[in-house]
C-alpha cells in the first residue's frame, strides 16, 4: 500500500470516527449559528457607519471574516483531542506498533483536524448563500465573489489552527488545560497582529499581507479604500463585532475583493507554517510511550531508585488465609449526611497533583490581595487571583466521567445532590484560597458593594464551572470560554460582563447571584436526567 | 433479606434487547451468573445497581421496589463494576476516603475499615502511592475494597478477577466465599472457574434469558453420562470436532484427549465425572438448539 493510499486512510478513519459522534452535530450548529448571527446581523462588519449592500461579494467577506477569526478560536477547542483519543482508546498502541513514522501520524491529525474545520467552513459558506437569497438586496449570485473569501483565507487559516492543535497536544505541558489557556493568548496576539497592519492605515505593503494571518487587514484594507473613494470624510475605521454598534447609515456597493499575487503567497506562507507546524509536533510526539506519560513520570522523580509499584507484587506472598473474618462489622445505623467530610474530600481531590508552585503562586495572590491598595487589589490583583485556578475549577463536573468513576459514585445513596453541592463548596473554597484576600481586605475596609461583588464571583464561577463540567464531561468548553469572558468583562471592566465586580461601576453582585442559583439547578437538573436514577 | 428480579427487560437505544423477561428471586449466597460475552450480564447487575432503570419489569430489595426507591438498595449496596477508574492523582487511603465520604460513613469508622480492607486485598505496603503507578491488578483490588466500605449486604461483582494474578484470584474466591454468609453475594463472570469455587447457586443467562437458575450439583446432574473422555490422533482431531460437541482438548503424548458432551458415544470414548464447564456448555448448547428449532 503506498504512503498516500496509507495517510488517506488514516485521515478518513479519523474524520469519520469525529463526525459520527453526536458532539459534531453541535460543531455543525455551532457554523449554523455563526451563519444565523450573520443574518440577524448579531454579527456585524461595518466601516462606520457604512455597511455593503447584500451582494456576494459582501456576504462572501464577512463569512470568510467570520470563518478567519471565530473559526480559528473555537475550532481549536474541537479539534484538539486527535491524540488524545487514541490515547483513550488505546489505538495509538495499535498505531505505534506499526511502520508509521511520528511526522506522519502527527501530518495524519492535522489533516483530519482541516477536515473536520473545513466541513465547518463549508457550512458557513453555504450560509452565505441562504442569506443572500434571504435578504434579496442583490438576488444575482456570483459563486467566485461569494464563496473564495472563506475558502481561501478561511482554510489557509485553519490549516494553521489544525497544526496548532495537533502540536499543543504534542508538548507535555500545553497538552491539556495549561495549553487550552495559552492558545486564547496566541490567538489574541495573531488577530491582534492583523489588525494592527490594518489600522495602523499603512498603504497595503507585502508584509502587510504576510503578518495578515486571518485576512482580515487585506480584505478591511481594500473595503476602507472604497468607501474612502464615496466618502473622503470616511475616518478610516472598521470593525467586526459581536453586537453593540450603532447600525449602519448608509451602504456602499462592494465589488470584491481584488486578488493579487501577495495575497496568494502570503496564504501560501501560511500553509507552509501550518505544514512547519505539523512537523515540528512530530518532534514531540512520544509515540503512545507509556514511559513518557506525566503521571509515571512524576512518580518517578517523587521516589527514585525505588522499584515500580506493580514489581513490589512479587516481592512478598499475600495471605491466602486472611479473610473477612478480619473486618470489624459496622453497625446498622441509619445512614446520616456527613457533608462535610464529604466537602474536605472534594476539595482534596480539587486540589491534588499539581506542583508546589501551584501552591506558592496561589499563597501569593491571597497575599497580594490583602497588601495592595483596596483599588489595585479590586481591580487588579482579584482577577489574576482568579484566573490562576482556571484549571481546577474546570475539572468539576467532569472528573465522574473523566476517569469513569461514575458508577463507584452514583451507586451510593444520595449522591447526585450531595456530591454535587460539596464539588461547588470545594470550588467556592478554592476561590477563597486564591482571591480571599480581597475578600479579608473589603471586610476590614467595610466596603460592603465591593464584598457582595467578590461574594457574587466566588460564587458563581464554581458555579459556571461545575454547569459547564456536568453537562459536557469536558474541561476545555469552560476553559475556553471562561479564558475569553475573563479577558472581555473583568479584565476591561465591562459592565454586566464583569462577574467579578472589579469595579463600582462595572459590578452587577445581584445578577450574577441569580445566575449562580440557575447554573446549579441547571447542573444538577443535567445531572439527574443523565443518570435516569438521582 | 430477599431480591427479587421480575420479568426485567432492558432495550437500549437502535432497539437492542439487552435482556428479555429476566426473573430471579435472590437470597443469602453467592449467586455466580454465568454467561458468554454479551448474554445481558452486566446490564443486569447496571440495573441492580442502579446505575441504568429496567425498560420494563420490577426490581424489589426486601419488598421495595427500587425505582420507586432507589435508595433502599443503595444503602446496603457494595458494587465493584466491569469497567471502573480511579482518581490517579489521589492515593488508594485518599481514594478510598473519598468514596467512604459518599457513602456516608463517618471519619473514625472510615478511617478503621479502609485499614482493614487495604490489608484483606494485600495493598498496605503501597496505601500512600498515587493510584496513577498502580498496576491493572491493584487497581481492581482498590475496586473490590471500595466495595466492601460500607460492609454491604447486597455485593454486586461483575467480572471481578479481570487482571489478577492466580495467587490473587485465589485469595479473592475465598474472600467471596467468606462473605456469603449474612449477604446476598452477585458474581458476574464467563470464568466458570471462578463460580466453580465459590457459588452457592447458579444462573445461566444467554442472550438476556435466564437458561437455568440451579444448584451446581443440580446443573451437574443434568450432564451425568453425557460426558466422555476420547483420544484421537492430532489428524483426526478436525473431524471429532464437526462430528461432536468438544468442551476442552488437552494434548498428551498417546494423542489429544479430548471431552465429548452428548448422549451419542463415539466408539472407545470412556465415560468421565463432568465439572461444571462441561455443564454449562452443554445447557447452552440445549438452549441454542431449543432456540432455533
Amino acid at each position: 500500500m503506498n504512503r498516500s493510499r496509507v495517510l488517506y486512510h488514516m485521515v478518513r478513519a479519523d474524520f469519520l470516527e469525529r463526525v459520527r459522534r453526536y458532539s459534531f452535530l453541535l460543531t455543525l450548529g455551532f457554523s449554523v449559528y455563526l451563519g444565523y448571527a450573520v443574518y440577524a446581523r448579531q454579527i456585524v462588519l461595518q466601516l462606520d457607519s457604512y455597511r455593503g449592500v447584500n451582494n456576494s461579494a459582501w456576504l462572501g467577506s464577512v463569512i470568510g471574516l467570520v470563518a478567519t477569526t471565530f473559526l480559528t478560536l473555537i475550532g481549536f477547542y474541537i479539534v484538539k483531542n486527535a491524540i488524545h483519543r487514541d490515547r483513550e482508546t488505546r489505538v495509538g498502541q495499535i498505531l505505534a506498533t506499526t511502520p508509521m513514522s511520528k511526522s506522519f501520524y502527527t501530518l495524519s491529525k492535522t489533516l483530519s483536524n482541516f477536515a473536520v474545520l473545513a466541513g465547518m467552513v463549508l457550512i458557513l459558506a453555504l450560509a452565505a448563500l441562504v442569506i443572500q437569497l434571504s435578504h434579496t438586496e442583490d438576488p444575482h449570485v456570483h459563486f467566485i465573489a461569494l464563496f473564495s473569501p472563506a475558502l481561501i483565507f478561511g482554510l489557509c487559516a485553519l490549516a494553521v489552527t489544525a497544526a496548532l492543535a495537533v502540536l499543543f497536544e504534542t508538548l507535555p505541558g500545553l497538552r491539556a488545560g495549561v495549553g487550552n489557556i495559552v492558545y486564547f493568548f496566541v490567538w489574541t496576539a495573531l488577530l491582534s497582529l492583523s489588525v494592527a497592519t490594518m489600522v495602523e492605515g499603512r498603504p497595503i505593503t507585502a508584509t502587510r499581507y504576510f503578518a495578515d494571518y486571518t485576512g482580515i487587514a487585506s480584505v478591511l484594507g481594500q473595503m476602507a479604500a472604497q468607501v474612502h473613494q464615496i466618502d473622503p470624510q470616511y475616518t478610516g475605521r472598521a470593525s467586526l463585532s459581536v453586537g453593540g454598534l450603532n447600525p449602519a447609515t448608509k451602504t456602499f456597493l462592494w465589488t470584491g475583493l481584488k486578488w493579487n499575487s501577495a495575497i496568494f503567497l502570503s496564504r501560501g506562507m501560511w500553509l507552509v507554517i501550518a505544514a512547519v507546524l505539523a512537523f515540528l509536533a512530530a518532534v514531540f510526539f512520544n509515540r503512545f510511550d507509556p514511559a513518557h506519560e506525566r503521571s509515571q513520570v512524576k512518580e518517578r522523580k517523587k521516589k527514585p531508585g525505588k522499584p515500580e509499584v506493580g514489581e513490589q507484587l512479587g516481592v512478598h506472598s499475600p495471605d491466602l488465609r486472611l479473610s473477612v473474618s478480619h473486618l470489624t462489622p459496622l453497625l446498622r445505623t441509619r445512614p446520616r449526611i456527613r457533608f462535610f467530610s464529604l466537602v474536605v474530600a472534594e476539595l482534596r481531590l480539587t486540589l491534588r497533583g499539581h506542583g508546589w508552585w501551584w501552591y506558592m503562586g496561589a499563597a501569593g495572590l491571597f497575599v497580594a490581595c490583602l497588601a495592595s491598595s483596596l483599588t489595585a487589589a479590586r481591580s487588579g490583583v482579584i482577577v489574576a487571583a482568579w484566573l490562576w485556578p482556571v484549571l481546577l475549577w474546570s475539572q468539576m463536573g467532569t472528573r465522574e466521567a473523566q476517569f469513569s468513576t461514575r458508577p463507584l459514585i452514583f451507586s451510593a445513596q444520595h449522591a447526585v445532590p450531595r456530591q454535587l453541592m460539596a464539588t461547588w463548596t470545594a470550588g467556592v473554597l478554592v476561590a477563597v484560597l486564591t482571591g480571599g484576600g480581597l475578600g479579608l481586605h473589603l471586610l476590614l475596609a467595610r466596603d460592603f458593594e465591593g464584598l457582595a461583588a467578590w461574594t457574587a464571583g466566588a460564587l458563581f464561577i464554581p458555579a459556571l464551572a461545575l454547569a459547564f463540567g456536568v453537562c459536557t464531561e469536558s474541561q476545555k468548553p469552560f476553559e475556553a470560554l471562561y479564558t475569553g469572558w475573563w479577558y472581555i468583562g473583568p479584565l476591561h471592566h465591562i459592565r454586566g460582563l464583569d462577574f467579578m465586580g472589579t469595579t463600582p461601576g462595572s459590578s452587577t453582585p445581584a445578577a450574577y447571584l441569580a445566575a449562580c442559583a440557575l447554573l446549579v439547578l441547571a447542573a444538577y437538573s443535567w445531572r439527574r436526567v443523565r443518570l435516569c436514577y438521582a | 433479606m430477599k431480591l427479587v428480579i421480575e420479568d426485567v427487560s432492558k432495550r437500549y437505544r437502535g432497539e437492542v434487547l439487552a435482556l428479555h423477561k429476566f426473573s430471579l428471586e435472590l437470597k443469602p449466597g453467592v449467586l455466580g451468573l454465568l454467561g458468554p460475552n454479551g448474554a445481558g450480564k452486566t446490564t443486569l447487575m447496571s440495573i441492580l445497581a442502579t446505575i441504568t432503570r429496567a425498560t420494563e419489569g420490577r426490581v424489589l430489595w426486601n419488598g421495595t421496589d427500587v425505582a420507586n426507591d432507589p435508595d433502599a438498595i443503595r444503602s446496603v449496596l457494595g458494587y465493584l463494576p466491569q469497567d471502573f477508574g480511579v482518581y490517579p492523582n489521589l492515593s488508594a487511603v485518599e481514594f478510598l476516603q473519598y468514596l467512604a465520604a459518599v457513602k456516608g460513613l463517618d471519619a473514625a469508622t472510615a478511617a478503621r475499615r479502609i485499614d482493614e480492607l487495604l490489608e484483606l486485598v494485600n495493598l498496605s505496603d503501597v496505601r500512600k502511592r498515587s493510584l496513577g503507578g498502580y498496576s491493572g491488578g491493584m487497581k481492581q483490588r482498590v475496586g473490590i475494597a471500595q466495595a466492601l466500605l460500607n460492609d454491604p449486604q447486597l455485593l454486586i461483582v461483575d467480572e471481578p478477577t479481570a487482571g489478577l494474578d492466580p495467587e490473587e484470584r485465589v485469595r479473592f474466591r475465598n474472600l467471596l466465599s467468606d462473605l456469603s454468609g449474612e449477604r446476598i453475594v452477585i458474581l458476574s463472570t464467563h470464568i466458570v472457574s471462578d463460580v466453580e469455587a465459590t457459588a452457592t447457586d447458579i444462573a445461566l443467562i444467554s442472550k438476556g434469558t435466564l437458561v437455568a437458575h440451579a444448584t451446581p450439583e443440580a446443573l451437574l446432574l443434568q450432564v451425568e453420562g453425557k460426558v466422555r473422555e476420547w483420544v484421537v490422533s492430532s489428524a483426526d482431531l478436525n473431524a471429532a470436532k464437526q462430528q461432536f460437541q468438544i468442551s476442552s482438548t488437552t494434548r498428551r503424548s498417546d494423542g489429544v484427549h479430548i471431552r465429548v458432551l452428548g448422549d451419542a458415544a463415539p466408539e472407545g470414548a470412556q465415560p468421565v465425572v463432568p465439572n461444571l464447564e462441561d455443564a454449562y456448555l452443554f445447557c447452552l448448547s440445549q438452549h441454542r438448539a431449543g432456540a432455533s428449532a
